[in-house]
Formats: structure tokens, sequence, C-alpha cells
């Protein structure tokens, strides 16, 4: 549904994107991740039409955004991460308008923005100024604005940036029941929590590129495994754990990447039989195990893994 | 009709200045017109017939009406772009499926409407004059197309440097230095060439370079119409034209910025 193929691009001879490349699925909620200055609003700007990249293919929907910018826009619904809002309209007026600038026809645009306002909770709101909403509701009545032309796609660049918890929580059900109605979105964040939830997939970003996490993965799966993955494992020993890793380095598809006194970790290659085989291993060689876990991989694990810090 | 003419016109009548800024119009309007009628009737009214205090009321009023309208027009349209870069507002507007070319025209014609709201609502001013005689409908007719033209010009340049400047302060500045340019520079630098020029033969003698500078003058664009019907051609013709080609280049320039304004949308 998304695709950007080793998008490139230079702002006065410094490189926001250098050959980044993504694909998202249809259907999927997918997650975008990297320090500031990583790339992410470049590309996301890029891929709805605001700026066209130096070099590259993006591609919507199987539509060219430099090409069919028209077509592209009629079926992607963007939300920066400050959404400017016309304070001195009403709300209503603010998703006529918008509704009237995506070309809904005159019958069908008066439904729109009702079930815009409902579905925003901003019913009883719908003759206020947008100057008296709280913050929590500009967000919502943008993300109705968003939602007016009924969107294949959303790109949402920080959506969350400034909300209280509970509009956060609000937004995360929102885009939940969003994708679940066949939107495919595409999030940037740096709330890696609210990542975590959602998204069913993670890419990492930074200086441009594609940036790997510590076992060489620049997407990460958050929802369910993938076999063809090697996955994590965790061994707590009762106190020969430098020996347990060098008996485990010499185990074919095993790479060790920690080994301290109480505790190895590891990646194993293949399926569960060949965890067992190892485990079988191990204990054979006379290493007390006491435990043996196969840890969830939490994304701030990895953000870690692959940019060394925690997210800014 | 174009929504962003819609939107621009309710947000500008929302605001103070949509009814503070008629209403100085006005008040300043009747003041040079009350001035100018007592000053004319006072002075010359044994010598002057009616029909000639007419005219006098008519010019003064024509004049005093550009001038007003020059110092007003960057206040409409200079800050019709940047205000959107402002409130971020832009990208909204440039992701959606409203192209460059809807954006500007509905920023310009919501100027141009202003003026005109300005233009008739001083229709009431101008009756004054009809009291005198010496105006007929041919002169307030091409009086108030050429203020249109000339305005509308001024809007499409406010308008390019709004597109060019990412601060409403800056790109207002900017349009009235070219209000200054246009009307006063131009007309310095035709005194100064005509200065060394011997020309007594009349206007056409004067060698094309030394006028070329007064066709960029919105004065000298009013003057040129306020001649006899017949001798409308050239001056008043080239005006239109160099006026006419200079929006239409601002206004090709301003679609290329806002081409280009993704990344500060």
């Amino acid at each position: 549904m998304i695709e950007a193929a080793q998008i490139r691009k230079r702002y006065n001879g410094s490189r926001a994107l250098d050959g980044f490349t993504l694909r998202v699925e249809k259907g999927e909620l997918f997650g975008l991740v990297g320090p500031n200055g990583a790339g992410k609003t470049t590309l996301i700007k890029i891929l709805s039409t605001l700026i066209r990249a130096d070099s590259g293919v993006a591609r919507i929907a199987g539509m060219d955004v430099t090409a069919n910018p028209i077509g592209v826009k009629s079926v992607v619904g963007y939300m920066p991460d400050q959404p400017g809002l016309y304070q001195d309209m009403r709300v209503r007026e603010f998703l006529e308008f918008f509704a009237e600038a995506f070309h809904i026809p005159g019958q069908r645009r008066r439904a729109v923005v009702e079930q815009g306002l409902a579905d925003s909770g901003l019913v009883a709101r719908a003759e206020s100024f947008v100057e008296e909403l709280s913050f929590g509701m500009k967000q919502r009545l943008f993300l109705a604005k968003t939602l007016l032309h009924s969107p294949q796609v959303l790109l949402l660049d920080e959506p969350a940036t400034g909300l209280d918890p509970l509009a956060r929580v609000d937004l995360r059900d929102q885009l939940k029941r969003l994708n679940q109605q066949g939107i495919t979105i595409l999030l940037s964040s740096h709330i890696l929590a609210d990542l975590q939830e959602i998204c069913s997939r993670v890419a990492l970003i930074a200086g441009g590129k594609n940036q790997e996490d510590g076992a060489g993965r620049s997407v990460i799966e958050l929802r369910g495994q993938d076999a063809t993955q090697p996955q994590l494992y965790e061994v707590g020993v009762l106190q020969d754990g430098e020996r347990a890793g060098q008996l485990a380095s010499a185990v074919a598809g095993v790479k060790v990447l920690h080994a301290e006194p109480l505790r190895i970790v590891v990646e194993i290659s293949g399926d569960a039989s060949q965890a067992s085989e190892f485990l079988r291993h191990l204990v054979i060689s006379g290493v007390q195990v006491v435990r043996f876990d196969r840890p969830p991989a939490t994304l701030e694990q990895r953000y870690r893994e692959a940019f060394g810090e925690k997210p800014r | 009709m174009n929504p962003m003419i819609r939107k621009e016109l309710r947000q500008r009548m929302r605001e103070r200045r949509g009814w503070i800024l008629p209403s100085l119009y006005l008040l300043v309007l009747s003041a040079i017109i009350s001035f100018a009628y007592y000053g004319v009737s006072s002075e010359s009214s044994a010598t002057m017939q009616g029909w000639q205090i007419g005219t006098v009321l008519f010019l003064t009023l024509t004049y005093s009406q550009l001038a007003l309208l020059l110092l007003m027009a960057p206040i409409f349209s200079a800050g019709a772009l940047t205000i959107e870069k402002e409130q971020r507002t832009l990208g909204g507007l440039l992701t959606s499926l409203l192209g460059p070319v809807q954006i500007w025209w509905g920023k310009f014609a919501a100027s141009l409407m202003f003026i005109l709201l300005l233009l008739v609502i001083g229709i009431p001013v101008l009756s004054v004059v009809f009291a005198f005689g010496g105006v007929g409908p041919w002169e307030v007719g091409i009086v108030a197309f050429t203020t249109l033209v000339i305005l509308g010009t001024m809007s499409a340049i406010s308008l390019y440097w709004s597109s060019a400047f990412r601060r409403s302060v800056h790109a207002t500045a900017v349009s009235y230095v070219t209000v200054v340019l246009m009307t006063v520079v131009t007309l310095i630098i035709f005194g100064i060439a005509m200065s060394r020029v011997h020309s007594g033969d009349g206007w056409h003698s004067i060698p094309l370079k030394v006028r070329a500078p007064l066709y960029l003058n919105p004065l000298f664009f009013l003057t040129s119409a306020l001649v006899p019907k017949n001798q409308l051609y050239p001056e008043w013709f080239i005006c239109l034209g160099v006026f006419v080609a200079l929006a239409a280049l601002c206004a090709v320039l301003t679609l290329r910025n806002l081409r280009r304004s993704g990344d500060i949308a």
C-alpha cells in the first residue's frame, strides 16, 4: 500500500533522506521511529505530496506520488506534527470547508461533516469557535478533517505530541478502530509505548537511512513472531555464564549476544525444536540452567540496540 | 464557488479590521471631499461654474481614493499566504484537492472583492460630484476600471511577497516598499531623466526610455485614463498592458512558490 524505495532528499546541502526504503502492506498499522532529525517528517511529507524527493520512488496505493499527486491526495489523509487550524472558524465551518476542498459533493458533504462531528465527539461543540477548544479536542477535530474524504491511507506525523495521557489513550483507541476498518496507517512517534501497543511493525530510521537493531533488522515485528527470523532467548545459569556462552557459540544456528556470569542472551535461528536442542546441549554439557525464556522484546530494548540511547 | 473565496471572505469579515477599515476609509474620503468642496467654493465661487467644481471634486476624489486604496491593498493581501504559514494551515490546503491555482485565486479574488467593497461604499461620496455636473458615466467607469486594475496588480504583487516570505510583517513591509517604488520612485526617476532631456514638443517627443518608468506608476496610469476617450491610445493601453503583465508574472511566481512551499507547510 505504501512503498518508498531508495528515497533521497537534501535540504540546503544536508541530507534529510539518504536512500531510505519502506514497504507497508495494506491494512497495516505501521510505526516509524528514530531520533530527532532522522528524516521521519521528510519521508511523511514526501509521501503526502508536500515535497518532492530528489530521487527514488514513492508510491501509495500503486500511484507514484510525484507523477500523480492528485490521485495520491484523494486516498491519503495527512496529519502533521503541529496540526494547523483556523482558530476563527467554527468547528462545523472548518469541517465543511475541508469537505468542499476535497470536492465532496453537496448532499454527501453534510452527511460526512455530521459523521465527522459524531466520530470526534464534537457534536456539542459544532458551533464553537476552534480557538475555544482544548488541545485534545483540536487534535480530534484535525483527525476528523483528515478522515472527511474517507482516505485509504493515513500518514500521521507525531500525532500524540502535546496530548495529555487520557487524550493519548483516546487517540490510540481511535487509530486502532480506524485500522480495524481497513485503513492503512503509517505513524511516526517518539512515544515507544504507543507504537508498541498499536503497531504491527515498526521501521527504524536514522540519518535518513534504514537503521538496524542489534539483530540486524530494520523492521521490527511487534505482533506475532516471524518464523523466518531468529528468536531471542535468555538463559539464566547458576554461575558459569561465560562457559555457557562459549558452549552456545559452538552450536550451529545460535548466536551469543551477551554472556554474563548469571545470564546469557542468544539468538536462535529456526523453529522451537532448535531451541529445545540447544537447551539439551547446555544441560548435557553440565551447565546449571535455572531459567530459559523467550523475553518479549520491547521496542525500547530494540531502540536502545539500534540507537544506543533513549528516545528523545 | 471556490471554497477558498468563501473562507477568506468569512474570516476577513470576522476580523475587527473588516469593519474598521471601511469605516476609516469612508471617514477619510468624506473629510477629503468636504475640504476640497469648501476650498473650491470659498476661493473661486465667483469664477468657477458648477461643472468645473464637479470636475475638481471628481479629480480630488479619484486620486485620494487611489492613494487610500494603495495604502490598504497590502493589508488585505500581503498577509494572505504568510498567515497560512504562521498558523501552519498551508499543509492542510496543499494536501487537499485544492490546487495552487485555486488557493491563489481564492486569496486574490477575496482581496479584490474587499477592495471592490470599498469602491462601492465610496459611491455615496462620489454622488456629491454628480450634483455639480461635469462628470459623466464614461469618466466614472474608466476611472473605476483603471483603479481596479491597479489594485488588482498591487494585490498580485503583495500576494507574491506573501508567498516569498514566512512572516506577515516582512511581506507587508516589502509590499509597502513596492508601492513607494512604483508611485514615488518612478516619478523621481522620470523627473531626473527629464531634466537631462530637452523636449519642447509635447509628451510624445520625450524619448521612450525617459517615459518608461511612468508606465509602472499607478498615478500616471490613472491620469492616462482621464484623457478624452479617443486619446486613450497609446498611453492608457500601454499602462494597462504593463500592469496586467506584471500581475500575471506575479501570479505565475506565486504559484511556483506555492508548489515549493511544502517543506514549510
